[in-house]
């Protein structure tokens, strides 16, 4: 039985392996560095030598630790007969639950090569009729607003302008970037802390994701939006209100229609303690939350948020994009939400079923073009910050998704990528090598917070610098004026209704 | 020495000449109906404007001089004027002038108005032919026009007399095919078409004319046919728009006005900046300094230096309309007659396009224009300066010039 096969022994019937450690003897110092490092136990030390034994995942840690640069990991060339149709993905999935029987798991966005629309739009500059402008000479603003907006300001005259009390929470940020909800439990303590003192040294907002606040990172709460999800894991009336603002999580791009997951492997004592649930167990949160059945249940969640905050931070909504996107948010903002987040389909996960990672929502990007038109028609896009997350790689696709109607991005990813992350899509194995998504101690320790916070913040540094860039080359010198300018965006791939609807106009169409 | 306007020397394909002349295609002219498929004009513009600050009149034939004499700014593809202050038999009543073209566009706006409301007096604007002017020539009506004590637009009877022309006017725009209501406010009307400045004038007559207040617009437009609907200024109710320059934020400030119900038709960044006006100044109440800085504020880094109280106002109006943040390059002159004829002069925060102000010896007049040659040639001794960066010089009948534009903007009130 599948059980009880060993992942050493493997059985006739399963998938062939996908990456192969190639080991150079002759420069190998036989330090066992590699195979001490392999938390996939992918290699052993036999015979007075390296040997591979399977289930590498391509992690890629033991390249990088080993001082004799002796390893290669090589994508083991299909072993399958050619078929177009029944492709080696579609094969190894069938083998995969033939051997288990059960829902595939799996972490990260997809990883099927669905169109990205970002990659098939272009953007514009200033030629003649206006000056580009350059961010190293000029003032070119990228400060971001989030919160709820009244669409209106009431200033009164006495000598002097001035207006009678703060019309709602608001929070500065630096620039028009936000680090998503990572939980606590899905990555490490060490991984959070990188992630948290990223978004205080960038003065951004870094979220929580579900599962409360560690006591330790209590000081970052500035910058942290806490999440109410679905299992109200480590929700309490202290997190609420000591966080920057609160996000009630509907759904998440990668799952839409689907609970959180943290494998029992990953509820450490940490874990177990800040969540409030016993060591050890699934933390499954439920697909809707329980007391939201409704928009009108939605309605009195925020009310109860807002009163238990006491109006003095913002409450937004976080959602998956799913077909009917336009009226959902129309009726979150309605609702009284001061900021929405839409994740689109590509977005990633520390865990997540495979078929619904792979084949449920819609892409960000015309998610957040069908938003903004809909709120735009209804008069209530200037009553709300919408942020749009779900594989924004680069500084590239942020701009367009900004263009395209969000006033700020969501990123995950590229961030773990930024602290050593390879997307090798293991996360809900709770070994990952680089210390990120595991909670094992020995793994955690390789992940200096220090060191990983830095290269979140040089990251996002140089996507604010080519923001500005950008900017700059479209004569515009405050990134305000992007959010929604479809205008300065062409669409320059092979479906044109999608650029209809994204209301993006062709390459070639000027603008008169 | 530069009146004489067709003997500049030529330096673009439009001077040279009638086009059919040298063999080059007519291109297409448009009257009141957008040419199709537009939907973005844009371009280099000159700008003037002159007001009486005593309430006196002013004679049509000094903006016209103004205005042709920065002839390098102009290509011939549109010019405007606005008056203020120019039928005071008729001041209470709504101005509409409109161009037509056809007859049966004109019945349609007619039955419209009368169902609406009553019209006092109506008249074919004087207009004159010029001979180097080309077809078409829509036909420009003038009713003046009071609306029905009970008023109902679409079923909705809670709307303002001003409110109600605003619908109107849209109205014509959008749905009404042929007709274009050109201006709409009391006591204030728009000269404008297909030509150059001199062209305008002549056709219009402008010298039999005269008011409190002019402001003018003569265009450079880089890639947008040859409309008479899209030349400037571009008005709603009293509000004129004289606009020099590119906005790169046109796509969201469209969005900031038709959230608030404005519906764009003739679809320049000049028709949004006339709507954000109204928006913020007769619908939100906004005074016309926090407009002004709501359009070309400070930089965010700028206003941590104010003092707090200043700061949190200016925080506050940047984000509430961040939308009608006007990107780009700009230097706008906006009329305006309610609650008095006022004139409010503008540039980009990053004064990108000229501006400059002017006043004459005596006080009692005040200039704006694009280049200070338009001053000199109708008062060759005026004071002249050039308002800061992001802040309005504002000249009003009556109280004279109640800001130069060379304040500390903000900070000290209005």
């Amino acid at each position: 039985m599948a059980q009880q096969s060993s992942s050493k022994r493997r059985m006739e019937l399963d998938a062939p392996e996908r990456f192969m450690l190639v080991v150079d003897h002759e420069l190998c110092k036989k330090c066992k560095k590699c195979v001490n490092e392999c938390s996939f136990r992918a290699l052993e030390f036999v015979d007075g030598g390296v040997k591979p034994v399977g289930g590498c995942v391509a992690c890629g840690r033991c390249i990088n630790v080993c001082p004799a640069h002796c390893l290669e990991i090589r994508q083991v060339p299909s072993q399958f007969p050619a078929h177009a149709n029944f492709n080696e993905r579609v094969r190894r999935a069938i083998m995969s639950q033939a051997s288990t029987g059960g829902v595939l798991l799996t972490s990260c966005g997809t990883d099927i090569g669905y169109p990205v629309m970002f990659d098939e739009m272009l953007l514009d500059a200033a030629q003649v009729t206006n000056p580009a402008i350059d961010p190293l000479r000029e003032v070119v603003e990228t400060t971001t607003f989030v919160g709820g907006r009244k669409g209106r300001l009431e200033v009164k005259e006495n000598g002097r302008l001035y207006m009678e009390e703060d019309p709602a929470p608001m929070i500065a940020m630096d620039m028009p970037i936000m680090i998503g909800h990572i939980s606590l439990g899905s990555v490490s303590y060490n991984a959070q802390k990188a992630l948290f003192t990223a978004a205080r040294q960038l003065n951004i907002l870094a979220g929580s994701g579900e599962g409360g606040l560690h006591k330790d990172f209590h000081p970052f709460a500035p910058n942290v939006v806490s999440e109410i999800a679905s299992g109200r894991f480590g929700v309490t009336g202290d997190y609420l209100k000591r966080t920057a603002a609160v996000e009630i999580k509907i759904g998440q791009g990668a799952k839409p229609g689907h609970g959180g997951h943290l494998p029992g492997e990953k509820v450490s004592a940490l874990i177990s303690q800040t969540r409030m649930i016993p060591l050890g167990t699934d933390a499954l949160s439920p697909y809707p939350h329980h007391d939201i059945y409704s928009i009108e249940d939605l309605q009195q969640l925020l009310s109860v948020v807002k009163e238990s905050t006491e109006y003095k931070v913002p409450v937004g909504v976080k959602i998956a994009a799913v077909h009917n996107i336009g009226a959902i948010a129309s009726g979150i903002v309605r609702a009284g939400a001061d900021f929405i987040t839409i994740d689109g389909f590509r977005g990633g996960t520390g865990s997540t079923p495979r078929i619904i990672r792979d084949h449920v929502g819609l892409p960000i990007e015309v998610a957040i073009s069908v938003v903004d038109q809909r709120l735009t028609k209804e008069g209530l896009r200037n009553r709300v910050t919408v942020f749009a997350g779900g594989s924004i790689r680069s500084s590239a696709d942020m701009i367009k998704a900004i263009a395209l109607g969000a006033d700020a991005v969501m990123v995950c990813t590229a961030a773990m990528v930024a602290m050593g992350c390879r997307v090798c899509q293991q996360c809900h194995r709770g070994v990952c090598s680089w210390g990120i998504a595991t909670q094992r101690e020995e793994l955690v320790s390789r992940l200096d917070p220090d060191v990983a916070a830095t290269r979140v913040v040089r990251l996002f540094r140089s996507w604010n610098e080519e923001l500005k860039e950008i900017l700059g080359a479209m004569g515009i010198d405050s990134v305000e004026s992007l959010v929604g300018n479809r205008d300065r965006l062409r669409y320059f791939g092979p479906n044109s209704k999608i650029a209809e609807i994204m209301g993006v106009k062709h390459v070639g169409e000027g603008w008169g | 020495m530069l009146a004489r306007r067709s003997a500049r020397p030529s330096t673009g394909l439009y001077d040279l000449g009638a086009d059919d002349d040298i063999g080059l295609p007519v291109p297409e002219r448009y009257g009141a109906v957008r040419p199709p498929g537009l939907n973005y004009q844009m371009g280099g513009c000159g700008i003037a404007g002159c007001i009486n600050l005593d309430g006196g009149r002013i004679s049509g034939d000094v903006i016209a001089r103004m205005l042709e004499t920065m002839g390098e700014r102009e290509n011939g593809l549109g010019a405007g004027y606005a008056c203020y202050g120019l039928f005071p038999e008729h001041r209470d009543e709504y101005c509409m002038q409109f161009f037509f073209d056809q007859e049966e566009a004109k019945v349609k706006v007619e039955e419209l108005l009368n169902s609406m409301g009553g019209i006092s007096k109506e008249e074919r604007v004087y207009t004159h032919r010029v001979k180097t002017m080309r077809p078409p020539f829509p036909l420009v009506w003038r009713y003046f026009f009071r609306p029905k004590q009970k008023l109902e637009w679409r079923g909705r009877t809670d709307l303002s007399n001003d409110d109600f022309m605003v619908q109107l006017a849209m109205h014509v725009n959008s749905d009404v095919e042929g007709a274009l209501c050109v201006s709409s406010g009391k006591d204030m009307a728009v000269f404008k078409g297909n030509g150059f400045s001199y062209e305008i004038s002549k056709f219009y007559d402008l010298g039999r004319y005269s008011g409190k207040m002019w402001t003018s617009h003569s265009r450079f437009p880089t890639n947008s046919p040859a409309w008479w609907g899209g030349a400037h200024p571009l008005s709603i109710l009293d509000w004129s728009v004289c606009h020099n320059g590119e906005v790169t934020s046109y796509g969201v400030n469209r969005k900031f006005v038709e959230m608030a119900g404005y519906r764009c038709s003739v679809l320049t960044d000049t028709e949004v900046v006339a709507y954000t006006w109204d928006l913020l100044v007769r619908k939100h109440r906004l005074p016309i300094t926090a407009a002004a800085f709501v359009m070309a504020p400070w930089y965010h880094e700028d206003i941590l230096r104010l003092d707090p109280e200043s700061a949190r106002l200016a925080t506050w109006l940047r984000l509430t309309y961040k939308e009608a943040l006007l990107n780009g390059p700009f230097s706008i002159i906006v009329g305006r007659r309610e609650p008095e004829v006022t004139m409010i002069a503008l540039a980009d925060r990053k004064k990108l396009r000229p501006l400059l102000c002017g006043r004459s010896l005596d006080g009692k007049s005040a200039y704006v224009a694009s280049e200070e040659c338009a001053v000199r040639i109708v008062e060759p001794g005026a004071e002249t300066w050039t308002p800061n960066a992001g802040s309005p010089m504002i000249a009003q009948v009556g109280k004279g010039i109640l800001r130069t534009g060379n304040e500390h903007p903000f900070v000290g009130g209005v």
